[in-house]
């Protein structure tokens, strides 16, 4: 709906004279380099691009000129006039954020004119708005309220002569995430332009005109995107608020930390608002690198699976098979024993939550007591070059690269709902760039329109041989892309499919620093374990039969207990799920939100949450316990605070704690040529995701699976999908 | 003369030395309760609390509690019974035992000390629901 190319255009398509607009600008930008032109604003000279807005000028000045419609990383609507300023020689006031300056102009956005159109603008809207700040989520975080402080009128013209009262609308139910009083809207259709345009999802509009308009989705229906809370930020007012947040707490109560989130392998990052000891709600914090403003569904409503099946006391599991609650004392000396007795007999499994720090802590307890079975719970291939070089498992084109390439080969992967923020670019490149797609694996929904080719994969064996018509558009590309999705690798044939794509890959002509294999992970510490030096998939342990297994956080069912008969297993973690319920000790550790620790996202970049709340109950900083228990069994790590465990996570890979910052990897062509000596065959079965649809997205980890909210939101997808809508 | 030369006042610490029982007991007494004091013993409570009278002391001192020997050094005055309570505190002068009026019914509570910072303090049980629920190991069947 919104993609507006060139060659649509010369087809002679139908276009709206804003589509006319953004094609001129574009021709005229790539035709010269346009002058800058000079405008006065308040007097002060600015130079400026041709067609940049009068709103965007005053920015540049640092003038903020007030609006409600106007958001940055959405089109532009101009419909809520509140941005209306005074140029020189205008009879009438213009709107700041759809005006381009023109050569010379003088614009002054503190004259009487001006203030007389914010203070007439203001009146109308506060006419048609309840008076129900006291009540309102939105109070002390709202546009409405601050600007009606700074530029409203001090006194109001409105009586309601015939006691007929304010308008009134009917709220809609659009899901169990997003609350709506559609008495608060003021129409600045803010939601409407990011479902349409971010979301991909054509679900909101407006109906009716003047005092009856309406902003909803037309006929009974759930707003259900993996995307929706971003809305709540976006509306100005407390139209719409987060339903699981509503009447919990104020913005001025809260204290507010800075975080990662780490229910996917993005590494968004976050706000955790938190008041008397609880997570009331998490916020994206702006990363243009990562997350921009956005923040999915699950990494924003997951959080009271927080406060549910915790874990808070060490447990063992006493002769009638039941696991008891014991003392950290008990629970320290009983593990240490049967640790001792198996010697070097032991092996470990890292989950999708586990930090560097627990990690490093584990695998150098492990390698102290003389073993090597260190394995993470999602597979990848370890011929070839496997594992040792980082290029071969990196989204070496790092999340805001996949905005400027032009084309965009999909393996194996669902981005919309493994990745939600990187599915985000792709469509952002989709509508502004002209980015075309193609996916090898089930036809799925991901907002945009791609070339589905299949899903066997012969088609990659087909494509890196030339016989394909995908590998002329790879070839001509300028920047393309393959992003290969981490549940290909877990495939038997994962090894043979890496090396075809890597040889793929290389065979692209590409600009120097432009990275087409892109591997995209679905957990957070997959690429920290990678790099510490973890084997990723558990076959070695299954393999080796270890007297002792160590599970850190490995809730996803990797091995069960019937794989390893007698085995004493270990479960270090903070919620009880799969891996807890089989395990003969519990040792209890703490979530995101309550540690120090680092995390690498798919692209390799370090980051690091900060503890919100306190740990509950008896649990302890993960990499805290492995230290004390070392010094029970008598191989005494050498680190004892987190200054020191970060000195030696540095020795291990000194970007781990360079936090901000991505590492590039290299040897692409060393990886490269060792792929060739893969020759292991491709199957034919055909290439599947495990996540297909939206309801699926929901619970994928320990805590959202803990998550009442997140419990709602599948129920509302199942209730959805019976609507006739 | 002995009066006049105040050889009395020495005499008089030898005669309490003496009524508390001899040096070794005066000093013990001394460590328990910070003073040495003589006088009437005017009644046993049932918890073995001694009550003492001596008019020399002036008004407010004349009457004192010596604790019962177990409590040691933790004795506080709500391990005073409520009949002892009121000579104690120069309500009445009679002692329980000689006051005619004091009511006695068998429905009548025995007196229990506070038992605040001990384990066995009242604690009224909390209403709010906790703010993290733990996780409950599934049963085998």
């Amino acid at each position: 709906m919104l993609r507006t190319t060139l060659i649509k255009a010369l087809n002679g398509a139908k276009l709206s004279s804003k589509h006319v607009y953004v094609v001129s600008r574009a021709s005229s930008a790539v035709a010269k380099k346009p002058e800058k032109i000079e405008v006065f604003i308040d007097d002060k000279p600015v130079l400026v691009e041709p067609g940049t807005t009068v709103l965007q000028a005053a920015a540049l000045l640092g003038i903020e000129i007030p609006r409600f419609c106007y958001h940055e990383r959405l089109a532009v609507a101009g419909n809520c006039r509140m941005c209306l300023v005074e140029v020189e020689k205008s009879p009438k006031p213009v709107a700041a954020c759809a005006m381009p300056v023109m050569k010379g102009w003088r614009i002054k956005t503190d004259s009487e004119m001006t203030k007389k159109a914010r203070e007439g603008v203001m009146e109308f809207l506060l006419v048609n708005h309840p008076l129900d700040c006291p009540i309102c989520d939105q109070g002390g975080e709202c546009d409405l309220q601050d600007q009606s402080m700074a530029f409203g009128s001090d006194r109001s013209r409105f009586t309601d002569i015939d006691f007929s009262g304010k308008r009134a609308v009917e709220d809609k139910d659009i899901g169990p995430l997003i609350k709506t009083i559609m008495t608060r809207c003021i129409h600045c259709t803010r939601c409407i332009r990011f479902a349409s345009e971010v979301a991909g999802v054509d679900d909101l509009g407006t109906t009716g005109r003047g005092s009856g308009m309406e902003i909803g989705t037309y006929v009974q229906k759930f707003f259900l995107s993996e995307l929706s809370g971003n809305v709540i930020d976006l509306c100005p007012v407390g139209a719409l608020t987060s339903k699981p947040y509503s009447f919990t707490a104020r913005p001025w109560e809260i204290r507010k930390i800075d975080s990662i989130d780490v229910l996917d392998a993005v590494g968004s990052n976050i706000v955790v608002s938190t008041r008397t000891g609880e997570v009331m709600r998490i916020l994206p914090r702006t990363n243009e690198e990562i997350n921009e403003e956005w923040l999915s569904d699950k990494a924003r409503f997951a959080y009271d699976g927080l406060k549910r099946q915790r874990l808070v006391t060490p447990m063992l599991r006493g002769s009638d098979g039941e696991l008891k609650p014991v003392d950290w004392e008990t629970a320290l000396l009983s593990v240490a024993k049967v640790l001792k007795n198996a010697g070097s007999s032991v092996g470990a499994i890292a989950g999708g939550l586990a930090d560097a720090e627990a990690l490093v802590a584990l695998k150098d307890l492990l390698n102290r007591v003389g073993s090597e079975d260190l394995c993470t719970e999602h597979t990848f291939p370890l011929d070839g070059s496997g594992t040792d070089l980082r290029s071969s498992y990196l989204l070496n084109n790092k999340i805001a690269g996949a905005e400027e390439a032009d084309f965009v080969l999909l393996i194996g992967t669902n981005p919309r709902f493994e990745a939600p923020l990187l599915n985000s670019r792709l469509r952002k490149g989709y509508v502004h760039n002209e980015l075309e797609l193609a996916l090898i694996g089930p036809k799925v929904d991901l907002t945009y329109e791609y070339d589905h080719l299949g899903d066997d994969p012969e088609l990659i064996k087909q494509i890196a041989s030339g016989n394909h018509p995908v590998a002329k558009r790879l070839k001509s590309a300028k920047k393309p892309l393959i992003i290969l999705g981490a549940d290909t690798l877990q495939r038997s044939d994962g090894a043979a499919i890496l090396s075809a794509v890597q040889s793929l890959a290389a065979s692209a002509s590409v600009p120097e620093n432009w990275k087409v294999l892109n591997i995209l992970h679905k957990v957070a510490s997959q690429v920290a374990a990678l790099d510490i030096g973890y084997t990723p998939g558990a076959d070695k342990i299954r393999e080796n039969r270890p007297k002792v297994l160590f599970l850190l956080g490995a809730d996803e069912g990797s091995i069960e207990k019937s794989d390893l008969a007698d085995c004493f297993m270990i479960y270090q973690g903070h919620h009880g799920d799969r891996g807890a319920s089989i395990a003969d000790a519990i040792l209890p550790g703490v979530a995101y939100t309550e540690k120090q620790a680092t995390y690498v996202n798919t692209e390799g970049r370090a980051q690091q949450t900060l503890p919100a709340v306190t740990p509950p109950g008896q649990a302890k900083e993960d990499w805290k316990i492995i230290r004390a228990l070392s010094e029970i069994i008598g191989v005494k790590l050498p680190y004892d605070d987190l200054n020191e465990i970060r000195c030696r996570l540095s020795q291990i890979a000194p970007h781990l704690t360079r936090y901000g910052d991505a590492e590039d990897a290299n040897y692409f062509k060393q990886a490269g040529e060792l792929a060739k000596s893969v020759h292991s065959k491709l199957s034919n079965s055909p290439i599947d995701v495990e996540i297909k649809e939206l309801k699926d997205f929901y619970m994928t980890d320990s805590i959202s699976r803990a998550s009442p909210t997140m419990a709602k939101c599948v129920q509302a997808v199942l209730k959805q999908k019976q609507s006739k809508y | 003369m002995a009066k006049f030369f105040g050889i009395d006042k020495v005499l008089s610490i030898f005669k309490i030395i003496k009524d508390n029982g001899g040096l070794r007991a005066s000093l013990y007494k001394m460590y328990r309760m910070d003073e040495l004091k003589s006088g009437t013993l005017i009644g046993t409570d049932k918890y073995g609390n001694k009550y003492y009278e001596n008019k020399r002391f002036f008004y407010g001192r004349n009457r004192w509690i010596e604790y019962a020997p177990y409590y040691n050094l933790e004795y506080d005055g709500s391990q005073v019974p409520a009949e002892w309570f009121g000579w104690l505190h120069y309500k009445t002068d009679l002692p329980p035992d000689q006051e005619p009026f004091r009511p006695k019914y068998k429905w009548m509570l025995d007196h229990t000390e506070n038992l605040s910072g001990t384990s066995g303090q009242y604690m009224p049980y909390s209403t709010t629901r906790p703010k993290i629920e733990p996780w409950i190991p599934p049963k085998k069947c």
